[in-house]
């Protein structure tokens, strides 16, 4: 084994082991599940306050086609996270039902 | 085994790799940065998704929304006893819900009223609230707010108690009895959670209405039908399913989003450059080379599978650093820079602690993305070159 071998596998191992101790580290966080359940539970209302710039992104799942195309029917929005997160699938919800009598 | 891993061409190109050390560091940077960028943007958003996923089971089996014109609308109240009457349904909720702008800092809060503050709500809630005041929570006007809306609060000398203004101009005060912990943060940062009445009041609305109607469903082969049950009763209302969430929560980065267009882009543009040089050609030393060691003895199997050890050791080298500093980057460091992306122009920020997950399929995914390619783009050059005559190489 010549030298640049050596340091080779010091440095290869070096990364694997900084990686490994990462993950494992990282692995037993605790990710606080039960406290966010409970949370969610009182609150009753989906999506993270990640982001608190327009309301269709902060309350995302539960917005409406107008509030997306606020300013014009064929003008998108311009904020940064509308560029980012996708429109939700609940935006196309819309009554249509017709009633039996 | 000794077919396979060859020990003295691999410190051979090791070598190889040192002779030609500046061009090599350049190209493994180049990688580097390319593989830790892709992964870090997959990281934050598997991370967003699993945090959303994390508490799908406790959201409302369905939500029942008033749609005018295509916005939502305040229901009334009245059609609470009605739904309740629908079997198959353990509990209905009207619920009071919105946004407050706060004009001093520029942020909008979310609003949430709860209907009672009942001694097993209190009890739940206390695990989640940090300096919980009891003595205040039992007044009538208190409430429990985000670390966000705290701060900002605090910010604007509202350190106990907060002045509402309402639609006629009129003060709410509401005292401030408790702080949502910091682990809830990314769910809790805007929350405002006060009582219903209280809400009423700095919203301007009328008793008898409410923003939407929560329903529990405990069986959950029966909300489909519970749904168009509804739907039928209230042809003006939408019904959002907790199935409707999940693939809202599953949708919310689609690779037709900009961000990861622009990512994608950008990384494999700059990844076809490095190949496009790499596979136009060797350089005149690099042939030469290859025809002294073919000229000496070596065989092309041997040329090959040298070059494939040098390729190997950069894209694997770097693959691996690159990993290893997404994921300190983004779950030590909490993403500086990349967490804009994702937070906004928002000025509540919530502490961007994302649940660590180990998401394998992105990772191999990234891998195969790169190594393999740059490794063909390595190999190929010299193979052609290795096939030639040794004479024809060296002239």
């Amino acid at each position: 084994m010549n030298k640049i071998l050596k340091y080779f596998v010091a440095f290869f191992s070096l990364i694997i082991i900084f990686l490994g101790t990462e993950v494992t580290y990282l692995s037993f966080q605790n990710k606080h599940k039960e406290e966010k359940n409970i949370f969610v539970k009182s609150i009753g209302l989906p999506d993270l306050s990640i982001s608190t710039e327009v309301r269709y992104i902060r309350h995302r799942s539960l917005s409406d086609i107008f509030s997306i195309f606020n300013e014009d029917p064929v003008s998108f929005s311009h904020y940064l996270t509308t560029f980012v997160y996708a429109p939700s699938n609940v935006v196309n919800i819309t009554p249509n039902t017709i009633k039996v009598h | 085994m000794k077919q396979l891993f060859n020990l003295f061409l691999f410190e051979y190109a090791l070598s190889s790799l040192k002779r030609r050390g500046a061009k090599n560091i350049f190209i493994l940077i180049i990688f580097f940065i390319l593989i830790f960028l892709l992964s870090c943007v997959f990281f934050i958003s598997n991370s967003i998704k699993y945090e959303l996923n994390l508490t799908l089971k406790s959201l409302p089996d369905i939500v029942m929304q008033k749609l005018q014109a295509g916005r939502v609308q305040n229901l009334n109240i009245d059609r609470i006893s009605k739904i309740a009457n629908i079997p198959g349904v353990s509990e209905v909720t009207p619920r009071v819900w919105g946004y407050y702008y706060f004009k001093n800092a520029g942020v909008n809060f979310s609003v949430v009223g709860v209907s009672r503050f009942s001694p097993n709500y209190k009890k739940s809630i206390q695990k989640i609230v940090n300096k919980f005041d009891k003595k205040i929570f039992d007044k009538s006007d208190t409430m429990i707010v985000g670390d966000g809306v705290k701060k900002t609060l605090e910010k604007n000398y509202y350190n106990k108690y907060f002045d509402f203004i309402e639609p006629n101009g009129g003060f709410k005060k509401v005292y401030i009895a408790g702080t949502f912990k910091g682990a809830t943060s990314l769910e809790s940062n805007d929350i405002i959670l006060l009582s219903n009445k209280n809400a009423r009041k700095i919203f301007g609305m009328k008793n008898n209405e409410a923003t939407d109607i929560t329903l529990r469903v405990p069986n959950p082969k029966e909300v489909a039908k519970i749904a168009s049950k509804l739907e039928l009763m209230y042809p003006d209302s939408r019904m959002i399913t907790k199935n409707d969430l999940k693939i809202s929560y599953n949708n919310i980065f689609d690779y037709k989003s900009g961000i990861f267009l622009a990512m994608f882009i950008i990384v494999l543009f700059t990844f076809f450059i490095i190949i496009y040089d790499k596979a136009s050609g060797l350089s005149s030393d690099e042939k030469r080379e290859i025809g002294v060691q073919k000229a000496v003895g070596w065989k092309i199997g041997d040329v090959i599978l040298q070059k494939f050890y040098e390729a190997s050791i950069i894209s694997v080298v770097s693959f691996f650093l690159a990993i290893m500093f997404a994921i300190f980057y983004v779950y030590i460091l909490d993403a500086p820079l990349i967490r804009d992306i994702f937070t906004g122009y928002s000025i509540l920020k919530p502490a961007f602690k994302l649940p660590f997950i180990v998401d394998f399929q992105t990772i191999i995914l990234i891998f195969f993305a790169t190594v393999p390619l740059y490794l063909a783009a390595t190999i190929i050059p010299s193979w052609v070159a290795a096939t030639l005559e040794a004479d024809e190489v060296i002239r």
